[in-house]
């Protein structure tokens, strides 16, 4: 053992044309314990795991392995190494079993490369014994809960006797009770002398369960602390580089007429045989920030496409100031005062071949001010282009006969949000809308929202951000399995309060309002 | 140094790309078919290759040429019309394999109107448009309603039609040959007697094209025509509202929904349209009588597939598929100028779907060229810094 | 009655191998169109070596030889459809497409110099091989075959490498999901071009059992009519799942054989269809199929998908 540390990365510098994504940053994981790199999105911890995991070829630095430096040409190079990682989006196959997928590419295989399962069987049980998992390896993996598919990849880095494990953003998925599960198996992997990185940018976790933590911000090195001698006011500050007033500026809200009324909305799911979507009743008002929150996957998606006509409903009512647009075909919806920012705004949002100006009519090219006698009519499109990419401060390359594809993220949504605000909706429907932004443009969306509320619209937003929920909403409702089991008021409720709601370990019967 | 950053715009312009990699896949789809005469007959194989690309060219008189070249044009239009339904379909991610089987159902469409039933062109130019769509249809509500390929569902109603065709037809058949009667006649029963007469009306007007081309009658309406609609696809598609809202469909299905276009009714409206364009394909040639249909063939003509050829060759462009379809058309008849003692008139289908293969390398070449591009690109800049 | 039964069993025989060819492309990734022209192919391999193999060899020797001629001349095409789709990133659809065209093409242009090199006034594209079917036969007057038995046997053995084998397990991971694979350490390329060799092998040798089937000689200007497609719809109808599979194309294979051998049916003349109809059924039957059990996919989840190692 010639080195405490198990991993090093030493002044690794990666650039990329235009940007700099890892400027000299140094990372050192001893041995057993459980170490944070925490930063905001696109501090360069996805970059600096793709170098560690040899995707990456940095152009300075070195790492090291047991004080040894290591080449990393590619991923069978860290397995060597005996670095495994839990992906943020599980590299399972969906229609094996948890024994198929903990076997791929280590199969113990006889004659003829025929397999034999038996003793693997055995030692997959054995380790997930050992460590607290619970895992059936019988079971299909489209048949289990995310949580389980977690521990999964889990046994797949214990089976290759992995001895550095990585998590990257592992909590965005589970529940707070399953991340309370994830905290206990991640200590029972330290005190059986596993290293553990531990990628977050949740403050309260990295306290809970890390021993230390590197902070990276905007490609650079900050610094590594012991949590034990630090708050989280002291992290925060360090990942942000100031302390950033999260909560938003607004007035109290007056809320006005009911614009939109849901009752008792219920949606089919596509992934298994139950509703996603289970008897939702309740009201938005002119002039108010409703918010459904909730943790991933607890039927929000499902709920928008309800509400928004992506998907039809089981059963259920939708009225839009007075009118009943239940079965209305979406465009239908549009025209009477539905918008929409849609949470994928690569999958739904846009058309990314299309230039700035073509997607900036996506809503309304069919009126009359852009189309004529079935012919478009271009300089009115340019000009309205023209017009919003000014107002909301679009950027892009070439103005409005930009591809889509090529502009920032950040500016995609710039661009969405605008097409969806122009339109002068009475109601406002916002899924996810800061998602993967960096500060400011999420500052940015937030004012715009809160604009919309002043001026008398109706908003709806949905959210798995707390704090966004806790800073931006008038009234709060907290899905669960597809149901609103709580009401708050964002003024009188905590995250701890949220957070039982959000696991389901709370509930209230909501008053119908219908 | 003034003329590189040009010469460097002019490649990245995706037209110009376009250009590049079509004339790199007729290349290519030459080179590899000359190989194939050279294997065969060495000695003749480069004659050969020319005679295939002379085509028309071949014939010494000038009269013969213009004649020939009428041919060609003849055939060129109804190519043209199935590599527009093919790029059609394409642009909204529809991959219209069927243009094959459209073109049958046309074919059948109006050879039965102008012959069984004695209609004049007009109606049976209509016939076969509305049968093309309703088979292009089918497909589109498979795909729409069901989920179904339609890469499979298209070539099964190839079969199926061509087999439906070939019973229609029977019941125009000449007696005396596994071909119909030309569209110039009509059948009549008189006093329970069938009669064979005669029926002009049924083939296309010439227009007086026909003393272009050294008074090769089956020259007329169908070239114009052809040329005509090509542009108009093209207007339909970079112009109008339903092209903007066919581009969203094909480039990005879920947007093309989110925004409320009726992605189901557009890919049936779509397969319809497609349809339509091969069917009245079929019309073009088989309405200037220079075909007969066999009811005895057991082979989907070749037409549709090579617009498939055409409608890549031309970069998925209408107006570019003008050029692509005639040089299709025109080597392929090429083709027909071998010694059929030494080379099979095959080579050059051979050497049309070689050019399809290829073309499904357009994609990486294009890419490739960007990235070397950038890599140049990027050059000069770190020399400047170097410098500075 | 024996006649629908053999006919049924040898068109059962093609459209289960072809299928379980396409079965394995699929499953590794790529989805293959241009099983058609691979069939083509086989054949025109299967055909060559009947012409010119001495028939006086012992018949098994003989029959291996085509065997591996056609299954050989199958891999060879498929190569086209392996670089293209997986090194090249091509559309799967448009490259399976020109090789569907280019199958026939070429083998037509291939015979056809053959032929004429033989003979200048014989400029047609059928090759003969009467003395040499026989080899393949095992009950003198019937056409019971060994391609029977052999598809039997390729169909346990797919099932066994699918299923219980190490590389059946790869495989199919690549065609669900790529980037899994990778992350544990498999040569996603290497994989797809299995898959794809393999579905060159099997419809190569299904090419060579259609052109054997009933007939003594084939005219290659045909092709193999749509029998590529026909097998596509029996994998789908199958569920990408062999035993499936099986049964499936024993279902295609008895309505395809009733256009053959409709005419000696009692109650099928009486009914006074023409011949078309029958020669249409088996499309028609696809199509019901497709409609049928498209809707819920089993498709493997990346198929169709170039595997680019830098989307994570």
């Amino acid at each position: 053992m010639a080195s405490e540390y198990a991993i090093e990365m030493l002044n690794i510098t990666k650039r990329f044309p235009g940007i700099i994504a890892n400027d000299n940053i140094t990372l050192q994981l001893r041995r057993g314990e459980i170490h944070a790199l925490l930063g905001e999105n696109g501090a360069g911890k996805s970059t600096l795991m793709s170098v560690l995991f040899g995707l990456y070829q940095p152009e300075e630095g070195t790492i090291k392995k047991d004080g040894q430096v290591v080449k990393i040409n590619d991923p069978n190079d860290a397995n060597a190494l005996g670095i495994g990682m839990v992906h943020q989006h599980f590299k399972l196959v969906e229609c094996f079993t948890v024994l198929d997928n903990i076997i791929l590419g280590v199969e113990p295989a006889g004659k003829f490369g025929l397999l034999q399962k038996e003793d693997a069987r055995r030692r997959v049980i054995e380790l997930s014994e050992k460590y607290g998992l619970h895992v059936d390896p019988d079971a299909k993996i489209s048949d289990i809960t995310v949580g389980m598919q977690q521990r999964t990849e889990i046994l797949k880095m214990l089976y290759r006797d992995n001895e550095i494990l990585i998590f990257d953003e592992p909590t965005a998925v589970l529940t707070p009770q399953e991340i309370d599960e994830l905290m206990q198996i991640m200590r029972n992997l330290r005190a059986e002398g596993k290293s553990i990185l531990f990628i977050s940018h949740k403050l309260a976790e990295i306290m809970a369960v890390a021993d230390r933590c590197s902070v990276l911000r905007k490609g650079k090195y900050i610094g590594t602390v012991n949590t034990a001698d630090v708050t989280m006011e002291d992290l925060s500050a360090m990942m942000v580089g100031r302390n950033v007033n999260f909560h938003v500026e607004k007035k109290p809200s007056h809320p006005g007429d009911v614009i939109l009324h849901v009752e008792n909305m219920t949606v089919a799911s596509k992934v298994h045989k139950n509703n996603a979507v289970k008897g939702v009743t309740f009201d938005v008002r002119a002039g108010e920030i409703v918010c459904i929150a909730g943790i991933d996957g607890n039927g929000q998606t499902e709920f928008v496409y309800g509400l928004t006509g992506l998907e039809p409903l089981v059963d259920g009512k939708i009225v839009l100031q007075g009118k009943d647009i239940t079965n209305a075909p979406i465009r239908e919806r549009s025209v009477s005062g539905m918008s929409h920012i849609p949470e994928d705004r690569h999958k739904h949002g846009l058309v990314l071949d299309y230039s700035l100006e073509d997607d900036i009519v996506l809503q309304r090219y069919f009126e009359g001010e852009f189309t004529k006698h079935g012919f478009l009519r271009r300089p009115n499109i340019r000009q309205y282009a023209e017009k919003l990419i000014e107002q909301y401060d679009i950027r892009s390359g070439q103005g409005p006969v930009t591809m889509a594809r090529s502009m920032s993220g950040g500016n995609q949504q710039k661009a969405i949000i605008a097409r969806e605000i122009d339109k002068n909706p009475s109601l406002l429907v916002a899924v996810q809308p800061t998602r993967g932004l960096d500060v400011g443009a999420i500052e940015y969306i937030h004012r715009q929202i809160v604009a919309q509320r002043d001026a008398g619209k109706a908003v709806l937003l949905v959210s798995l951000e707390m704090d966004e929920v806790l800073d931006v909403s008038d009234r709060i409702l907290v899905m669960y399995e597809g149901e609103i089991v709580g009401e708050l008021d964002p003024k009188k409720t905590n995250p701890e309060e949220m957070g039982l709601y959000m696991a389901g370990a709370k509930r209230d019967t909501v008053k119908k309002e219908a | 140094m003034q003329k590189s950053p040009n010469r460097e715009s002019l490649l990245r312009k995706p037209g110009f790309q376009t250009l590049l990699a079509s004339l790199l896949c007729i290349v290519l789809g030459l080179l590899v078919g000359f190989i194939a005469l050279l294997i065969i007959n060495p000695s003749g194989a480069g004659e050969a290759i020319m005679d295939i690309m002379r085509n028309f060219l071949n014939y010494s008189k000038r009269t013969t040429q213009i004649k020939n070249l009428g041919n060609t044009l003849v055939k060129t239009a109804p190519l043209l019309m199935c590599s527009l339904s093919v790029l059609f379909a394409y642009k909204v991610g529809l991959f219209n394999i069927g243009a094959a089987g459209q073109y049958v159902a046309g074919a059948g469409a109006c050879i039965y109107c102008a012959v069984g039933l004695g209609l004049p062109w007009f109606v049976c130019m209509l016939a076969s448009i509305l049968a093309g769509a309703v088979v292009g249809a089918v497909s589109g509500a498979l795909k729409a309603y069901r989920n179904v390929n339609e890469v499979i569902s298209c070539i099964m109603l190839n079969w199926i039609s061509l087999y439906l065709v070939n019973t229609l037809l029977s019941g125009v058949k000449n007696p005396t040959s596994p071909y119909t009667y030309s569209v110039t006649k009509k059948l009549v029963t008189v006093d329970g007697v069938q009669q064979v007469v005669d029926h002009p009306q049924a083939l296309l007007p010439q227009l007086g094209i026909q003393g272009l081309f050294n008074n090769n009658k089956y020259v007329g309406l169908a070239l114009p025509l052809a040329i005509l609609l090509a542009v108009c696809i093209w207007v339909l598609l970079s112009k109008t509202r339903l092209g903007y809202e066919l581009r969203a469909t094909g480039l990005n299905k879920n947007a093309a929904k989110y925004c409320g276009m009726q992605d189901r009714h557009n890919i049936v409206l779509t397969m319809a349209i497609a349809g339509g364009l091969a069917g009245i394909g079929a019309s073009m040639l088989y309405l200037t009588g220079f075909e007969d249909w066999s009811v005895t063939q057991s082979s989907v003509p070749g037409m549709g597939f090579n617009g498939i050829a055409a409608a890549f060759l031309g970069g998925l462009n209408p107006i570019a598929s003008i050029f692509s379809s005639f040089f299709i058309q025109h080597i392929t008849d090429g083709g027909a100028q071998l010694d059929k003692q030494v080379y099979p008139a095959e080579i050059s289908s051979l050497i049309s779907s070689l050019i399809i293969y290829f073309c499904g390398f357009v994609l990486f070449f294009k890419t490739s060229l960007n990235r070397w591009l950038d890599r140049r690109g990027e050059k000069p800049l770190t020399d400047k810094g170097g410098k500075a | 009655m024996i006649l629908l039964i053999q006919y049924t069993l040898v068109f059962t025989s093609v459209l289960m191998l072809v299928a379980l060819g396409g079965c394995f492309s699929e499953h590794s990734g790529v989805i293959n169109i241009g099983l058609e022209g691979i069939m083509v192919f086989g054949a025109l391999g299967g055909a060559l070596v009947m012409k010119y193999l001495p028939v006086g060899l012992p018949g098994f020797l003989f029959f291996i030889i085509c065997v591996c001629a056609a299954m050989l001349a199958g891999i060879l095409y498929s190569l086209l459809l392996a670089v293209a789709a997986i090194d090249f990133k091509a559309d799967q659809t448009l490259v399976g497409t020109a090789m569907n065209l280019l199958g026939t093409a070429a083998a037509t242009v291939i015979v056809k110099a053959i032929n004429t090199a033989e003979n200048p006034n014989n400029p047609s594209s059928t090759i003969q091989y009467i003395a040499a079917k026989k080899h393949f036969l095992f009950v003198d007057g019937y056409e019971f075959n060994w391609f029977m038995v052999l598809a039997v046997i390729l169909l346990i053995l797919s099932t066994v490498i699918l299923y219980r084998t190490r590389f059946g397990l790869r495989l199919m991971a690549c065609g669900e999901h790529p980037q899994a694979a990778d992350s544990v350490g498999i040569n996603v390329r290497k994989m797809r071009y299995a898959g794809v060799i393999i579905s060159g092998l099997l419809g190569g040798l299904g090419g060579l059992v259609y052109i054997t089937a009933g007939v003594s000689e084939w005219k290659f200007e045909n092709g193999v009519a749509g029998f590529g497609f026909l097998a596509l719809a029996v994998m789908i109808f199958g569920g990408w799942k062999p035993t499936k599979i099986a049964l499936a194309a024993l279902l295609f294979g008895l309505f395809r054989s009733l256009s053959n051998v409709y005419t000696g049916f009692g109650f099928l003349n009486s009914l006074n269809l023409p011949s078309t109809v029958y020669n249409m059924l088996p499309y028609i039957i696809s199509l019901i199929v497709l409609v049928l059990f498209s809707a819920n996919s089993a498709a493997p989840k990346a198929e169709g998908i170039p595997y680019d190692k830098g989307s994570r």
